[in-house]
C-alpha cells in the first residue's frame, strides 16, 4: 500500500472522528444518537460553497457563517423538536429516533431546495501550501483538517475537565438522575452539548467538503460513518471517537484496496454486526465490569 | 333519522360489526374510485401505481414498526428482491409471473428473519443503523453481482402478466394492483385488532408482560418482520411487472425514509393511515408541479409538524372528529 494512501486514511479518519465527537457530546448530554449531525455538517459545507461560488463571498466569512448555521440548526432541533417530543412521550427511544430521522430528511431537502441538487466543490483553506515529507506529500487542506481535529479534541477534552458546564456534562453522562437530583441544570447542559456538537460537525463539514465536494445527499453517508466511528471507538474517553474514526477510515481504505470496491459495504456491515455482537460498548470502555 | 338508527344498535355487538363492514365497503368504494380515476390516462396510471407500491411498502413496515416498535430500515432491499424476482423469473424461466411474487415474498421473508435473528438483541438506534447498513450493502450487491442482477443496467423487457390464457394490459394490471393494496390493508387492519395484534402492540410497550403471558416476544418480532418483508416484496414485484424493468436505482434507500413517515402523516392508529400517507407522499412529491422541486421539502416540514402538533396523524384526528360528531348526534337523539 502506497504511503499516499495513509495520508488519505488520516484525512478521512479525522473527519469521521470529528463527526463522532459530535455524536459523543450529544450522547453524553441527552443519551441519544443525533443522526441529523451528518446533514448539519453537509448544510455547513454546502452553505459556504454556495456563498463562495454564487455570491462571491470570501472564504473566511462563508466558513464562519456555515459553522454558525450548523450550530443554530442543532440548537433549534433540541429546543423545538427533541425536547417537546421527549416531554410528551416520556423519553422513549423510538419517538426521538423518528424525530431525528425527520430532521435529517427535512434538512437534506431544505439544502437541496435552497442550494440546488448538484455536487458543489469545496475550497481549500490553504491552497498554496504542501508539505513534502520525502516519501509523501501532504496538501494544505489535510494539514488544516488534522490541526483543527487536534485542536477540537483537545479543546473538548480540556472543556470537559476544567469548565463548569463540561464537568456537569460528564456528570449527566454518567448518571442523569443523580445529576438531576443534585440540582444540576440538566436541560441547559443538554442545550450546550447540542450547540457544541453542531459547531464541531459544522467545522468538519467545512474542512471535508474541500476534498470530495458536497451535495445535499452527502450528510446521510456522513451520519452513518460518524455513528460507526463512535460504535467502534466507544464512549470511554473523549479521544475514543477519534480512534474509532481512524480505524474506520483504515478499514474503508484497506478493504477496497485488497478486496475490490464492492466489498466495502459488506465489510462495513460485517464490522457493525461484529462490534454489536462482541463489543457493544466499543473499544474504550469507562465502566469497570463487576 | 340516521342518528336514531345508530343509537338503537349502539349497545349491541352487531353495531361494531356493521362499522367494520362499513369500513371495509367504504374503502373498497374508494379503491374502485381510484381505479376509475386512473382509467386510461398514462400519468394518472403512473401515480396510482407508485401510490400502490408505496402503500404496500408502508403496510409492510406497519406491522413490525408501528405495531411492534422495531424500526428495521432494510425495506429497500425487500422491495428490490420482489422486483428482481419478477425480472429473473420473466427473463430466465418460462414460469408464470405469480410464481415470482411468491418466490420474492418467500426470499424476502427468509432474509428478514435471518437479519432479524442476527440483530435480535438490538433495538432503537442500533437496530436502525445496522439494518440501514444492510440496505447499503444490498444496493452495492445489486450493482456488483452482474451475472444475477444485470449490474447498473438492471433487467429490462420483462414480459407482462398472463392470466387465464390472455395478457393483462397495463390498465387492468394497475386496477389489480390497487385491489391487492385494498386486500392487504384490510388484512393488516384485521391483524391489528386480532389477539395477535394486541400481543404485538403490548410487546412494544411492556415486553415483560407479554413474556409473562406465555408469548415469546423474539419469535413474535421475527414473525412480523418476515410478514412485513413479504408484503413489501409483493409491492416491488407488482411495480416491476407494470414498468417491465428493474434496476438498482428503482428502489433507493431514501424510499425507506419516506415509508417511515407515511403512517405518521396518515395516522398510526389504523393500517389505513399508512395507505393515506402513501397517497399524500405521491401527491406531494410527484403530482404537485406548482411547488416545482420543493415537494419533498414540504413533505419533510409536514412530517415535523405532524410529529410536533398532531402525533395521531390525519386519520387519528378524523376518527376523533367522527366520534365527537356521533356523540353529539346520539345525545340530541336521546333528548328528543
Amino acid at each position: 500500500m502506497s504511503a499516499q494512501l495513509w495520508v488519505s486514511v488520516v484525512q478521512i479518519g479525522c473527519f469521521f472522528g470529528l463527526v463522532a465527537l459530535g455524536y459523543y457530546l450529544v450522547l453524553e448530554g441527552a443519551d441519544f444518537f443525533n443522526f441529523a449531525l451528518g446533514p448539519f455538517a453537509m448544510f455547513s459545507g454546502l452553505t459556504a460553497s454556495w456563498l463562495m461560488a454564487q455570491q462571491g463571498w470570501p472564504l473566511g466569512f462563508a466558513a464562519v457563517l456555515g459553522i454558525a448555521i450548523a450550530a443554530v440548526l442543532a440548537v433549534v432541533t433540541e429546543v423545538a423538536l427533541v425536547r417537546p417530543i421527549d416531554a410528551r412521550t416520556g423519553g422513549g427511544e423510538l419517538p426521538s429516533l423518528i424525530a431525528v430521522v425527520a430532521v435529517l430528511f427535512a434538512v437534506e431537502q431544505l439544502a437541496g431546495t435552497l442550494f440546488g441538487r448538484q455536487l458543489m466543490p469545496g475550497r481549500s483553506w490553504l491552497p498554496d501550501t504542501t508539505l513534502d515529507l520525502g516519501f509523501v506529500t501532504v496538501d494544505g487542506q489535510t494539514l488544516v483538517l488534522v490541526a483543527c481535529t487536534l485542536v477540537s479534541f483537545t479543546g473538548v477534552w480540556v472543556w470537559m475537565r476544567k469548565s463548569k458546564y463540561g464537568r456537569i456534562l460528564r456528570a449527566v453522562g454518567s448518571n442523569r438522575e443523580a445529576a438531576r437530583t443534585l440540582g444540576m441544570p440538566v436541560g441547559r447542559v443538554r442545550l450546550v452539548a447540542f450547540a457544541l456538537a453542531g459547531l464541531v460537525v459544522g467545522l468538519a463539514g467545512q474542512l471535508f467538503s474541500a476534498k470530495a465536494g458536497v451535495s445535499f445527499q452527502s450528510g446521510f453517508g456522513w451520519a452513518l460513518s460518524g455513528f460507526l466511528a463512535l460504535v467502534i471507538g466507544g464512549t470511554g474517553s473523549v479521544w475514543a471517537p477519534l480512534a474509532g474514526g481512524l480505524l474506520l477510515a483504515l478499514a474503508q481504505t484497506l478493504v477496497p484496496y485488497y478486496l475490490g470496491s464492492a466489498s466495502l459495504d459488506y465489510a462495513v456491515l460485517a464490522v457493525a454486526i461484529l462490534f454489536f455482537a462482541l463489543r457493544p460498548s466499543g473499544l474504550f470502555v469507562r465502566r469497570v465490569r463487576v | 333519522m340516521s342518528a336514531v338508527s345508530v343509537k338503537e344498535s349502539a349497545g349491541s355487538f352487531g353495531w361494531v360489526r356493521s362499522a367494520e363492514t362499513a369500513r371495509v365497503l367504504g374503502t373498497l368504494v374508494l379503491t374502485l374510485g381510484v381505479i376509475a380515476w386512473a382509467g386510461g390516462d398514462l400519468f394518472r396510471q403512473d401515480l396510482a401505481l407508485l401510490g400502490a407500491t408505496y402503500a404496500l411498502l408502508a403496510l409492510g413496515m406497519y406491522l413490525p414498526f408501528n405495531l411492534a416498535g422495531a424500526l428495521s430500515l432494510a425495506y429497500s432491499a425487500y422491495v428490490a428482491i420482489g422486483g428482481y424476482a419478477v425480472g429473473l423469473v420473466a427473463t430466465e424461466t418460462g414460469w408464470p409471473l405469480p410464481v415470482a411474487y411468491l418466490l420474492g415474498a418467500v426470499a424476502s421473508a427468509v432474509l428478514a428473519v435471518v437479519l432479524g435473528f442476527a440483530t435480535r438483541r438490538l433495538s432503537g438506534f442500533y437496530l436502525a443503523a445496522v439494518t440501514l447498513l444492510f440496505g447499503v450493502a444490498f444496493q452495492s450487491f445489486l450493482l456488483d453481482a452482474k451475472e444475477i442482477t444485470g449490474g447498473a443496467l438492471g433487467i429490462g423487457s420483462i414480459r407482462p402478466l398472463t392470466l387465464f390464457g390472455g395478457e393483462v394490459d397495463r390498465r387492468s394490471f394497475i386496477a389489480l394492483t390497487l385491489l391487492v393494496v385494498w386486500i392487504v390493508a384490510v388484512a393488516v387492519d384485521r391483524v391489528r385488532r386480532s389477539p395477535f395484534g394486541v400481543a404485538l402492540q403490548s410487546s412494544r410497550d411492556v415486553p415483560a408482560a407479554v413474556e409473562a403471558a406465555g408469548i415469546g416476544v423474539p419469535a413474535l418480532r421475527l414473525t412480523v418482520l418476515g410478514a412485513g418483508a413479504a408484503i413489501a416484496s409483493v409491492g416491488g414485484g407488482l411495480f416491476t411487472t407494470a414498468n417491465q424493468t428493474i434496476g438498482p436505482d428503482t428502489f433507493t434507500l431514501s424510499l425507506v425514509m419516506l415509508a417511515i413517515f407515511m403512517p405518521l402523516l396518515g395516522g398510526q392508529g389504523s393500517a389505513w393511515g399508512a395507505v393515506l400517507g402513501a397517497v399524500l407522499v405521491v401527491e406531494l412529491t410527484f403530482n404537485l408541479q406548482i411547488f416545482e422541486r420543493a415537494g419533498s421539502l414540504i413533505f419533510g416540514i409536514a412530517v415535523l409538524a405532524v410529529l410536533l402538533i398532531a402525533p395521531r396523524g390525519i386519520l387519528g384526528y378524523a376518527g376523533q372528529g367522527a366520534r365527537w360528531l356521533r356523540g353529539r348526534l346520539t345525545r340530541t337523539g336521546g333528548t328528543r
